[in-house]
């Protein structure tokens, strides 16, 4: 299967035409396959006991973060929707909106970027050496985030400004109420960014499913209520994080 | 007037019944043994250089026979054409051919090949290249200038201030390369009543050739057989020799019919030598055949001006000085000198009291240029048509009488030398026309109609149409017939045939004994003029004339050897010469033929002129013996320019809403010296007519500045004038007074009847836009609806290529 | 660059029943070719633009043929000629502003070859396009004649997505004016869809000029008797009287009642990458009468909200005036 799709420039001299849309059904397939083994692996194993999320409270995440999360999301599901259906042959006048829903991804992590840089604590979310030893002691519990919530915020950081970045570029070669297009790029350059926008989208959706299931996931479920409701228990804490790398003061 | 047999009568040209019936045969249409097709492949960039060339994927495809490269193929030096290039300069430029037992398997073919092309700076606008920091169309510089002293390229930069001022409809102060001038032009404008000024963009477009080229080439015994499309005959000789890289007598020119050249097929081009040269390397005759896509890239395009232009009028209407300035696009491969000509042309046509030309030629990576009808000339008429009609009415003159005011006639000298003119008669033509128009009552009628205006116009024409010195040769064989033999070109005129009619009116014979020997070098024919710059009419009946004169000499000379007496006794009637004292001592024709073989000598051609060209030699050589040859060069007396002359009056019906307009009425008037062949010199004035109604507002060239790609590609993007968009009927008549230098007073009319028609469609829009001066051709649509509407025109002024 | 003009390889089906045809086009999908007049179809195989693998002529199947009356006015069969409509007699009798759309296209040698359904189906002349560019309408990811260069007169003044290209077809105008119905078939069965409908644009399909999917034939096209004996007015402006593509058209059919306009359906070709409805105008010539004051008074609203390229912004003038033209008493 081919990774990338060519065409022949304006002379005539092959260039990159985008990401081989193909692979659609790859970044679909593989990460159910993944969820499906997962969840039967999960289901087979002994279930440890929930912990309760009654008692007392305390804050996960900010509402402003809460926010930021959700107007991400959203932006996220419209720019998949505008860009993705009408490959799949799903028809509509798509482009403004795609490009509106862009303008808010962008500033909404521009917003995320500036907040965690000068407000948040940076180092949460930073993968340390040390975090590795998750990896082979299960028994070694995590600050805020678990590296696997690390790994993923990671990747999907990269992901997301490699698709911002290709999807500015590529918005200065349409026209919009606010300049016409230009011709600065070459047909090779304006190629890789498709290209680059392509690849970096495919591999967000396979992210997205993952993320997704695993937020929807019985033991994990509680993060997701944090991430709308802000809180976790004292109980929740407890079992899912090592009260010395994090020890959230505030309760709610 | 005349008492003429044939000279100004119509009759039937040979070739017309293979045309109706299909049956004439264009270079396509033959075959060889064993012959394959060749297809090229040409640059998709407009400028570049091949780095590399990878045919593997042909390897072992079944029917490819072989692959030409510009390897295979003589070198040629910049800015000249070569048939093969791994630089190319303009897009369509052929960089390589494949040949194939069939067409389809070497299209195959070409879609495999990938050859590698390093892109370089290119140029679509002339304004682009000059401007400081523009791109260069070559390497080598931007400009390159032909002339007797010397050519070369050089490299012209303007500062953007210059190419703003010129833009702005002042006179150019940048750096130009060629000036010629007569008369006090200082004194001329200081004398001036009246000075109109103005910029000018005539855009360049295609020949159109409704044939694309196409050649077809074989050795045999070392001589290089070409079946080809040309425009002229024996002048193809030379030059296909020196592309085959052989000597005259080893090239064999088979041409019988050409589906149009209008001046892009002159002489041998490049591309007609690559069948020969593919066939010396497989060994196979080669047939290429090029796409109609490839004729809008190879075929070549008219010049393209972008200029200045300010003249002054006296009170009288008489102009005293004229300033022209032209930046010429003269494509890649330095291919014009129009704006030279157009320069000429004002100076004979409006013969002012003084004139200076200054011109830039300059290249550009777009179609190469080539001489097409009234090459400059014609692109100068439409500029010069609604200026004339703007200082007339500045100076209340009528729009005619300004132009017999200046009137070029018999008294006028004209261009840099200020050389006669053979004779001029452009105030009887515009009479003529303005008579048959009937311009004084048009002139008054009432303009408007709803939202339609009525235009009326005036256009006038000229080309040089003549020229001197080449051969004549005919045959007289023992059954009577009289062979003409004629080495003029059959690109669709039929003047090959009309002026061999000049040979059968002085052996005074019917046109029934005449067979015309033509269209293969094979055929022996003699050295002929080119078929272009309307001088076969001149040149050719001149040929005719002395090649007949001769063999009515011999028969006088073998009637009085065999029958006695001198040969001044004797006279001709068309079949016998005859004893003017004793009619009934005569030999017909045949018979004397048949004495010539046996007398040999120079009656039967064994002994001929020295002066002739080798190109006649041969050929008599080959004729000797079988016949009565008449063979002479033509060194009858000429001296000052042959004027081809024409005028037109248009009515136009222009559509203030819409920007279209309909032609209500043309009058075309030819004068041309006497008429030789009136169907021929009507058929030239409609054909020219339809051609300058296309040039005046549909045809130009497009070019995309940012990658340099042509948008005319076919005939459609053309948009050359369809029989529905041109008037039912276009009236013409010729002035047909006789020119003192040729022997039937015959000038050639061919460049000028488009010219005036041009020139009248510009000047009948003008007037419908109360005077309104465009500066440019084509006048599109577009153009008379944004001024209509007072909205700037879409493109740059004196932008070029553009829509 | 190679440069083509020789016919390639194609199977050619030539089909004498309809469900044959929608089989064929059925089982060659993207694939196959559907052939009326061929007027827009040759040119694109020889220049090896277009790479279908078959052919499907539909010529042979007699019921796509003619003019035919309806319950509720016409059908006309998509293999139908243009002569044949320009001379049919209901058609000029109540339809005339089909008659006056289908006598404007092309040349006489191509109406008389060239077919309803080809027509209507026909695909964008964009110079760049046509040049076989890998441009957004051929699958690409760029336009060449929106780009600050670009030579783009004949282009997009309204609705242009990425692609500026423009409807050609001048009986498409007709058949919005005349608010026909498509009938679309495929194994699957009929589809109606309305002629306004039928035409899309970039912004929703970039590489079709029409909702026909794969595997549909376009059968005939309805004209309801709505708009039977109204007024019409139909006006192609295009640089050559022949064989040239609308610079900007008009197609007008308007209920006037003792000079006075009720519902109208007014339509310009292109100027949209679709049959571009002047709607405001529409709307403002309810209750007016047909004059000069009224065409004074509407002219402004068909050029609003245009947006015009390098070269074209004479279309909006062409149009206004259009408009006057087609409203005036």
């Amino acid at each position: 299967m081919e990774i990338a799709t060519y065409k022949n420039d304006v002379w005539g001299r092959e260039v990159l035409l985008g990401v081989s849309w193909e692979l659609l059904w790859l970044v679909i397939v593989v990460p159910f396959v993944f969820i499906a083994l997962h969840a039967i692996f999960q289901a087979s194993r002994r279930k440890k006991e929930k912990p309760s999320s009654g008692g007392e409270r305390v804050r996960r995440h900010d509402g402003v973060d809460r926010l930021f999360h959700w107007v991400m999301a959203a932006s996220v599901f419209v720019l998949l929707i505008t860009g993705v259906f009408p490959i799949i042959g799903i028809n509509f006048s798509w482009l403004t909106i795609h490009w509106v829903a862009g303008i808010v991804l962008t500033l909404a992590v521009v917003f995320h970027i500036v907040r965690s840089l000068f407000w948040q604590d940076l180092k949460s979310m930073w993968i340390a050496p040390s975090d590795l030893r998750e990896l082979s002691d299960t028994t070694r519990k995590p600050g805020k985030y678990s590296l696997a919530q690390k790994g993923m915020h990671a990747t999907v950081a990269i992901l997301t400004l490699m698709v911002i970045i290709s999807g500015l570029i590529l918005f200065a070669m349409i026209d919009t109420p606010w300049w016409d297009r230009s011709n600065a790029l070459t047909e090779a350059t304006l190629g890789m960014m498709f290209f680059l926008h392509g690849v970096a989208t495919l591999a967000l959706i396979a992210l997205i499913c993952l993320h997704i299931y695993f937020g929807l996931r019985p033991e994990k479920l509680f993060y997701t209520r944090s991430m709308i409701s802000g809180w976790i228990s004292r109980d929740e804490l407890a079992a899912n994080h090592d009260p010395k790398r994090w020890a959230p003061d505030k309760s709610v | 007037m005349s008492n003429y047999k044939h000279i100004g009568k119509d009759f039937v040209p040979p070739d017309i019944t293979g045309k109706v019936t299909g049956k004439a045969r264009y270079a396509e249409d033959f075959r060889a043994d064993g012959m394959v097709f060749a297809r090229l492949y040409t640059s998709p960039m407009a400028h570049g250089r091949v780095t590399n060339i990878d045919t593997s994927a042909l390897d072992g495809m079944e029917g490819i026979v072989g692959i030409l490269t510009a390897d295979d193929v003589p070198a040629v030096e910049a800015p000249n054409a070569a048939i093969l290039t791994n630089t190319p300069v303009y897009i369509g430029d052929p960089i390589l051919a494949v040949a194939a037992e069939d067409e389809k398997t070497a299209e195959d073919a070409l879609a495999r090949i990938r050859v590698h092309i390093e892109p370089m700076p290119f140029t679509v606008d002339p304004l682009d290249s000059l401007i400081e920091g523009g791109p260069n169309a070559r390497e080598e510089g931007n400009v390159f200038s032909r002339s007797s002293e010397g050519s070369g390229f050089r490299t012209v930069k303007w500062t953007p201030q210059q190419i703003a001022d010129f833009r702005a409809g002042k006179e150019p102060t940048g750096e130009w390369v060629n000036e010629w001038r007569y008369g006090d032009l200082e004194k001329g404008f200081a004398d001036a009543a009246v000075v109109v000024e103005e910029p000018f963009v005539t855009t360049g477009y295609a020949h159109m050739s409704m044939e694309p080229r196409t050649a077809m080439a074989y050795w045999d015994n070392g001589r290089c057989y070409v079946y080809g499309s040309a425009q002229s005959q024996s002048f193809w000789i030379p030059g296909l020799a020196r592309l085959l890289g052989v000597e005259q007598k080893d090239v064999v020119l088979i041409s019988e019919h050409t589906g149009g050249g209008f001046g892009s097929k002159i002489g041998a081009y490049p591309i007609a030598a690559l069948p020969g040269w593919f066939s010396k390397k497989i060994g196979r005759p080669v047939q290429l055949r090029i796409t109609r896509e490839q004729e809008y890239y190879i075929g070549s395009a008219r010049v393209g001006f972008q200029g200045w232009i300010k003249m002054g009028f006296a009170a009288s209407g008489k102009i005293t000085a004229a300033d022209i300035f032209i930046v010429e696009d003269i494509g890649p491969n330095a291919t014009g000198g129009d704006a030279s000509s157009a320069g000429g042309a004002v100076s004979l046509v409006y013969d002012p009291e003084s004139l200076r030309f200054r011109g830039l030629p300059v290249l550009t990576n777009t179609t190469p240029r080539g001489a097409q009808r009234g090459p400059g000339q014609n692109q100068i008429a439409a500029v010069m048509a609604p200026l004339m009609d703007k200082a007339a009415r500045q100076l209340d003159i009528d729009r005619l009488e300004i132009r017999k005011i200046n009137a070029v006639n018999n008294d006028s000298t004209v261009y840099e030398n200020q050389e006669p003119v053979t004779s001029a008669y452009m105030k009887e033509a515009l009479d003529k026309g303005a008579e048959m128009f009937d311009w004084a009552t048009k002139r008054n009628k009432p303009k408007t109609n709803g939202s339609k205006v009525i235009g009326i116009g005036i256009g006038q024409g000229y080309h040089s149409a003549g020229t001197k010195g080449f051969d004549g040769l005919l045959r007289i064989t023992p059954d009577g017939k009289i062979h003409l033999h004629s080495g003029v070109g059959n690109l669709g005129t039929y003047s090959y045939a009309s002026t061999t009619r000049a040979a059968a009116e002085v052996l005074k014979c019917d046109w029934e004994d005449c067979v015309i020997e033509r269209g293969s070098t094979d055929a022996n024919l003699p050295w002929s003029s080119y078929q272009a710059g309307s001088v076969s009419i001149f040149a050719h009946t001149r040929t005719n004339y002395v090649a007949a004169l001769d063999a009515v000499q011999k028969m006088k000379q073998i009637a009085a050897e065999s029958l006695g007496g001198n040969a001044s006794d004797y006279d001709i009637d068309g079949k016998n010469v005859f004893n003017v004292k004793n009619p009934r001592q005569s030999i017909s024709y045949g018979g004397a033929a048949a004495r010539a073989i046996q007398l040999g000598g120079s009656y039967s051609g064994a002994v001929y002129p020295d002066d002739i060209h080798e190109i006649t030699k041969r050929s008599v050589e080959r004729l000797a013996g079988s016949g009565l040859i008449g063979v002479a060069k033509d060194n009858l007396e000429q001296n000052g320019v042959i004027p081809g002359l024409a005028c037109a009056f248009v009515e136009i019906e222009l559509d203030l809403e819409t920007g279209k307009y309909d032609i209500l009425d043309y009058v075309g008037i030819a004068e041309c010296g006497t008429v030789v062949h009136p169907q021929g010199v009507e058929a030239q004035m409609k054909g020219g007519a339809v051609w300058g109604m296309g040039m005046a507002s549909l045809e130009r060239h497009v070019y995309d500045p940012h990658n340099g790609l042509p948008a005319n590609v076919g005939y459609y993007q053309c948009g050359i004038p369809t029989y529905l968009d041109t008037p039912l009927h276009i009236r013409t008549a010729a002035v047909d007074l006789p020119d003192p230098q040729n022997p039937f007073g015959a000038r050639g009319i061919g460049e000028p009847a488009m010219g005036c028609s041009v020139a009248a469609v510009t000047s009948a829009i003008s007037d419908a836009l109360d005077g309104h001066v465009f500066g440019r051709t084509p006048i599109s649509r577009d153009m008379i609806i944004n001024h209509v509407a007072e909205r700037e025109q879409s493109f740059k002024p004196l932008q070029t290529n553009n829509f | 660059m190679a440069s083509y003009d020789v016919m390639p390889d194609v199977q050619l089906y030539q089909p004498a029943e309809m469900d044959d045809a929608l089989e064929l086009a059925d089982r060659f999908g993207r694939d196959g070719w559907i052939l009326g007049g061929g007027q827009d179809t040759y040119g694109w195989l020889k220049d090896r633009a277009k790479h279908p693998k078959a052919m499907i002529d539909l010529n042979g199947i007699e019921a796509l043929r003619g003019v035919r009356k309806s319950d509720d006015g016409i059908e006309i069969g998509a293999v139908t000629t243009l002569r044949e409509i320009i001379r049919n007699e209901t058609v000029n009798a109540e339809y005339e502003l089909l008659a006056l759309a289908a006598g404007r296209v092309a040349s006489p040698q191509i109406r008389n070859v060239g077919t309803l359904g080809g027509n209507l189906s026909q695909d964008a002349r964009c110079w760049y396009y046509r040049r076989g560019l890998a441009c957004y309408r051929a699958g690409g990811n760029i336009c060449y004649a929106d780009s600050p260069q670009g030579m783009n007169r004949e282009h997009a003044v309204f609705g242009a997505s990425r692609c500026v290209a423009v409807s050609p077809s001048d009986t498409a105008i007709a058949m919005v004016a005349l608010d026909a119905t498509m009938v679309v078939q495929s194994v699957d069965g009929e589809r109606l869809v309305p002629a306004e409908r039928f035409f899309v644009g970039p912004a929703t399909h970039i590489t079709k000029m029409t909702s026909m999917r794969p595997g549909e034939i376009l059968t005939a096209v309805r004209i309801p008797s709505t708009w039977a004996g109204a007024r019409f007015y139909f006006e192609k402006v295009a640089d050559r009287d022949v064989w040239d593509f609308a610079l900007v058209s008009i197609a007008a059919a308007m209920q006037v009642d003792n000079g006075t306009i009720g519902d109208s359906r007014i339509v310009c070709g292109g100027v949209a990458c679709t049959p571009h409805r002047l709607r405001d105008a529409e709307k403002a010539l309810a209750g007016k009468s047909l004059s000069d004051e009224t065409a004074e008074f509407v002219a402004p609203l068909a050029s609003r909200g245009a947006k015009p390229l390098n070269y074209n912004h004479f279309k909006l003038p062409l149009l206004e005036n259009l408009l006057r033209r087609a409203v005036r008493g």
